[in-house]
C-alpha cells in the first residue's frame, strides 16, 4: 500500500495509530497542515481536535487533556516553540506525556516562513528554564515521520515527559512515496498508557529510586489527582525540603538519562578502513547518504552514523563510531549546533562542521568537498 | 474614589478559624491542611470558604470535581481541597481547564485565578467566553499583584497608588463582565467578599452548562488594604463610582461547547480515505531526473506536479515533490520541483534542473538564477510568449502552451506542458499519467487533465 504524501501527513497517520486522541494547535507555516488534518481525522476515531487562540492555549489544553487520560499532541514551528517554552517546563515538572512536533523553518524570529532549517536543535534541547533533559527525535523522510511519531508517543508515555519531533519544512512538506507495510513493520508497537491500580494509594510522582517512572491516574478517574507547576514532593504538594527537592530534580534528569539507550534510534554504517565518519540527522542525513554512496562508488572510504534520536544523546554508539576514525564531519542546516555536542565527545579528532542557513539544502557534493571525502 | 478609614474588625482576622470549623465530614476542605496560609484577614480566606459551601450544597462526587489554579496568592488555594487539583502557570488557568473539560465533559471544572491572571491571560478569557466551554471561573479580584509586592493589575482603579504606580495609576480598570458580555457566555456575575449571596451565585455558576464567570472583588490586606482601606462600604462605593454593579448581570443560552463539539463532529466527521496507488511498473528511465514546473498562482502547478510524481511511482520509480509559493497564495509564483529516479532519492534539491517548464513570468523569475547556471544539456520548455526572457546555456524549447490550453479548456496549461514533455522525454508511459489523473482527481477534472496531456503530446 503506497501513498504519495508529505511528511506532515505521515505525522498525522503515525499520531492516530499511536493512540493520539487529543490535538490542539495554532496555525503556523510550515506546520499548519498537521492542525488542518487533525481537525478532520481525529474526531472520527473518537478524538478531540481544536484550534487554540494562541500557542500558549494550544499546549496548555494538551497538558490538561493529557492529565485527563488522553494521549496528546501539538504541532508548531520555531516561533511557536518560543511561546510553548513555559508550558514545556510545566510538562517536565508535572511529568506530562506530550508530543510536540516542531516543523522548523528559517529563523531567527519570523525568518523565512516557507523555508526550511534545523536552527532549533539546541533551542529545543534547552527550551525550559531550569534546564532539564529533553527527548528529541529527528525524521529524515516520510517513513520516519510516521515511525518516529509513534516512537515519540511511546517515549512520552513510558517516561512521562514532553517529546519533540524535530521535523523541518524540507521533511514536513516534501512529498514522497509512503509505504504502509514498511511503516507498520518499522514502527514500534504503540504503548498503552500505564495506569495506576484503582485500589492503590495513588501518589502522582512516586519515585522510590530517581529513575523510576510511576504510572498515571487520569483526572476524573478512581483517584484524586494533584498536579502542580511548583517544586513538589511525590504527592504533588509544594515543598521547600532540600532533600526532597534534590530527589525530585534528580528524578526528572535520571528517568531520561539513565534510560538513554532504550531510546536509541540510529543507523550506524561503518566501512572498514575509513578514516572519516559523517554524523548526520534530519534532512542532512539524506545528503550524507548521497555523499557516502558517491564516495564508495568512486572507491573512497567513509563511515556514516545517522541519528534519529538526537536527545538523549546516544553516547555509547557515538563514542564507538568516533573511536574508529580521525575525522568527523557534521553537516547541519544551522550555523553549527549539534556539532558542539559531537566535539565534546570527540576530543583530539578533527571535527568539521558543514553549515548552511541560506534556505537551500546542503548537497552531497558539498559534504564531499568540504569534508575532504575524495 | 472615596477612601474611608480602614477598619480591620469589619473584615475580621478570625475568618481563618471560622473556615477551619467548616472542615467537618461533609466538607470539601482537607482538615489536615488548614488553617489557610493566606495573610490574616485576606479576602481569599472568605472565597475559599464560599467555594467549600457551594460544593457542599451541590454534593458533587469529589473525584469528578477539578479545581484549576494558577500563579498568584489565590493559586495556592487548591491544596486545601479534597478534590482533583491542577496548579498551572500564570494566566493559563483557562487553557488547562479547557483541555480537561474537552477531554472529559462529565467533570465539573472550576478555575480560580486572580486579576493578575485575568490580565496576562486575557486572550484565554475572551476565547473561553466565545466558546462557552463549560468551566466556572472565579476571579479573586483584589486589584493588585499581592504575591510579588503590590504592583498594579488590569483592574487597579485609576489614580490608585501601587508599588508600580507610585504617583497614581494612569490605566483604566478592566470591566471583566462587560468585556465578556458581547460573546454571550452562559453566566456573568459580579460580587465582593463582604457581600451576601456569594454561595448562591457560585452554586448557580457551577450548575450552569457553559462558561460562567464570577468576578469576586476581594481584599488584599497586605498591599491594597493598607492603601485603599477597603471594606464593605468602600468596595460598594468603588462599584458605584466605576459603574460596575454587583449581581448576576448576564445569562446566555448558547449551547455548551464540549457538548456542541461532540454533536457536530459525531454527525459530520469521517476519515479521509487514503489515496492508494497501484504500482504497475512500465518506466524504462535509468537515471535521476530533476524537473521544475515554474508557473503562476491559479495554474494548478502543484496538482500537476503531484500527478507527475504519482505517475512516476505507479510506473515503478521513486519520486519527491516540493512546492514553493508565496503566503499570499492567489498571486505570484507557483513553483514545484519533482525528482523522479529508478533509485532511492536522497538529496531532494534541484541545483541543475534536467527539465524546466516555464508557464508564467512569476515562475520564471523564481528559477532564473538556476537557469543561468544550468548545464548545456538542460531542456527548458517555455511558453512561446516568454521564450525571449529566458537566459540560459541550456536548450530552450518554445511551445504554444497557453494558446493550446485556451483551445483545450480551462486550467489545462500545466497538463498541456506535461504532455509535451512526456512526448519528448519519455519519463514514463502517458497512459500511466492518465491513470494517475483518474486515481487522484475528480472525474471531470481528470478528463480535462487528460485532454490537456493529449493536446500537449501533439505539440511534442
Amino acid at each position: 500500500m503506497i501513498e504519495f504524501i508529505e511528511g506532515n501527513d505521515a505525522v498525522v497517520r503515525g499520531a492516530i495509530d499511536a493512540g493520539c486522541r487529543f490535538f490542539a494547535g495554532y496555525p503556523i507555516t510550515p506546520a499548519s497542515s498537521i492542525l488542518v488534518s487533525m481537525m478532520r481525522e481525529l474526531p472520527p476515531v473518537g478524538g478531540i481536535a481544536i484550534q487554540g487562540e494562541d500557542e500558549m492555549a494550544s499546549i496548555g489544553m494538551c497538558i490538561g487533556a493529557a492529565m485527563t487520560g488522553l494521549k496528546a499532541m501539538t504541532a508548531t514551528s520555531g516561533p511557536g516553540v518560543s511561546l510553548y517554552s513555559e508550558n514545556v517546563g510545566l510538562a517536565i515538572m508535572g511529568e506530562t506525556p506530550l508530543v510536540i512536533v516542531n516543523v522548523q523553518r528559517q529563523g531567527p524570529s519570523t525568518g523565512s516562513a516557507t523555508k526550511g532549517a534545523d536552527g532549533d536543535i539546541l533551542f529545543m534541547r534547552w527550551v525550559t528554564s531550569g534546564g532539564f533533559p529533553m527527548i528529541i527525535l529527528s525524521p529524515e523522510n516520510v517513513q520516519d515521520c510516521y515511525t518516529l511519531t509513534v516512537a515519540a508517543f511511546n517515549f512520552a508515555e513510558r517516561y512521562r515527559a514532553p517529546v519533540f519531533l524535530a521535523s523541518q519544512r524540507e521533511v514536513g512538506l516534501t512529498r514522497e512515496a509512503f509505504n504502509y507495510e514498511h511503516a507498520w513493520a518499522e514502527a514500534p508497537t504503540p504503548l498503552p498508557r500505564p495506569v495506576a491500580a484503582p485500589d492503590c494509594v495513588y501518589e502522582p510522582h512516586a519515585c522510590p529510586t530517581p529513575d523510576h517512572v510511576s504510572p498515571m491516574s487520569p483526572i476524573g478517574g478512581p483517584h484524586l489527582v494533584r498536579y502542580t507547576t511548583s517544586t513538589h514532593d511525590q504527592r504533588a504538594y509544594l515543598t521547600g525540603d532540600p532533600d526532597v527537592i534534590e530527589h525530585m530534580t534528580n528524578h526528572y534528569r535520571r528517568k531520561i538519562l539513565d534510560h538513554a539507550e532504550e531510546m536509541g534510534i540510529y543507523e550506524y554504517d561503518p566501512q572498514r578502513g575509513a578514516d572519516t565518519l559523517i554524523i548526520a540527522y534530519g534532512v542532512c542525513a539524506r545528503s550524507a547518504r548521497g555523499a557516502v554512496k558517491m564516495v564508495r562508488e568512486k572507491g573512497g572510504k567513509v563511515s556514516l552514523l545517522v541519528l534519529k534520536t538526537i536527545y538523549p544523546m546516544q553516547r555509547r554508539v557515538i563514542k564507538e563510531a568516533v573511536a574508529e576514525v580521525s575525522r568527523v564531519v557534521v553537516p547541519e542546516m544551522n550555523m553549527g549546533q549539534y556539532v558542539w555536542e559531537i566535539r565534546a565527545m570527540a576530543p583530539g579528532k578533527d571535527t568539521i562542521a558543514i553549515n548552511r542557513m541560506s534556505t537551500t539544502l546542503i548537497s552531497p557534493e558539498e559534504i564531499i568537498a568540504k569534508g575532504g571525502l575524495l | 474614589m472615596s477612601v474611608p478609614d480602614f477598619d480591620l474588625s469589619t473584615v475580621g482576622v478570625g475568618v481563618a478559624q471560622e473556615s477551619c470549623s467548616q472542615a467537618n465530614s461533609s466538607s470539601y476542605l482537607l482538615p489536615e491542611m488548614l488553617p489557610f496560609g493566606f495573610c490574616s484577614g485576606c479576602g481569599h480566606i472568605k472565597i475559599a470558604g464560599y467555594l467549600d459551601e457551594a460544593l457542599r450544597r451541590l454534593e458533587l462526587p469529589k473525584n469528578k470535581v477539578v479545581l484549576v489554579t494558577d500563579i498568584g496568592c489565590i493559586g495556592i488555594v487548591d491544596k486545601y481541597y479534597d478534590v482533583n487539583a491542577f496548579h498551572g502557570l500564570h494566566g493559563r488557568v483557562i487553557t488547562y481547564a479547557s483541555g480537561i473539560k474537552l477531554a472529559n465533559p462529565d467533570l465539573t471544572v472550576i478555575a480560580i485565578m486572580g486579576d493578575g491572571g485575568a490580565g496576562i491571560g486575557g486572550a484565554h478569557l475572551l476565547s473561553a467566553a466565545r466558546r462557552n466551554l463549560g468551566i466556572t471561573l472565579i476571579v479573586a479580584n483584589n486589584f493588585n499583584y499581592g504575591m510579588t509586592g503590590g504592583q498594579h493589575s488590569c483592574t487597579t482603579p485609576l489614580d490608585a497608588v501601587t508599588s508600580t504606580t507610585p504617583h497614581g495609576n494612569l490605566e483604566a480598570p478592566l470591566d471583566l463582565v462587560r468585556t465578556l458580555q458581547p460573546s454571550k457566555p452562559a453566566f456573568l456575575a459580579r460580587t465582593h467578599v463582604f457581600a451576601e449571596g456569594q454561595v448562591d451565585m457560585l452554586v448557580e455558576a457551577i450548575q450552569t452548562p457553559g462558561f460562567a464567570l464570577v468576578d469576586m472583588w476581594d481584599l488584599c490586606i497586605a498591599y491594597v488594604g493598607s492603601r485603599l482601606a477597603l471594606n464593605k462600604s468602600a468596595i460598594e462605593g468603588m462599584m458605584d463610582e466605576l459603574d460596575m454593579p454587583a449581581g448576576v448581570l448576564y445569562r446566555g443560552t448558547r449551547p455548551e461547547y464540549s457538548a456542541a463539539w461532540r454533536a457536530l463532529y459525531d454527525e459530520k466527521g469521517a476519515r479521509t480515505p487514503p489515496c492508494l496507488l497501484q504500482v504497475t511498473g512500465g518506466s524504462v528511465l535509468d537515471h535521476k531526473v530533476g524537473i521544475i514546473l515554474a508557473g503562476g498562482a491559479g495554474q494548478k502547478i502543484r496538482s500537476a506536479a503531484t500527478l507527475v510524481g504519482t505517475a512516476a511511482i505507479m510506473s515503478g520509480l521513486k519520486a519527491t515533490q516540493k512546492d514553493d509559493y508565496p503566503i499570499t497564495v492567489r498571486t505570484g509564483h507557483s513553483v514545484s520541483e519533482v525528482i523522479v529516479s529508478p533509485d532511492d532519492i536522497y538529496f531532494t534539491g534541484i541545483e541543475d534542473p534536467d527539465i524546466t517548464v516555464i508557464l508564467a513570468a512569476d515562475g520564471l523569475a523564481q528559477v532564473a538564477r538556476r537557469l543561468t547556471k544550468c548545464s548545456p544539456d538542460a531542456r527548458i520548455y517555455v511558453d512561446e510568449a516568454l521564450a525571449d526572457s529566458v537566459q540560459t546555456p541550456g536548450r530552450v524549447v518554445p511551445l504554444p502552451f497557453a494558446q493550446t490550453a485556451k483551445r483545450v479548456g480551462k486550467l489545462t496549461i500545466a497538463p498541456v506542458a506535461i504532455g509535451a514533455v512526456l512526448a519528448r522525454e519519455g519519463l514514463f508511459p502517458v497512459h500511466i499519467f492518465e491513470a494517475a489523473a483518474r486515481a487522484m482527481q475528480k472525474e471531470a477534472v481528470a478528463e480535462s487533465t487528460i485532454a490537456g496531456v493529449r493536446a500537449g503530446l501533439e505539440l511534442g
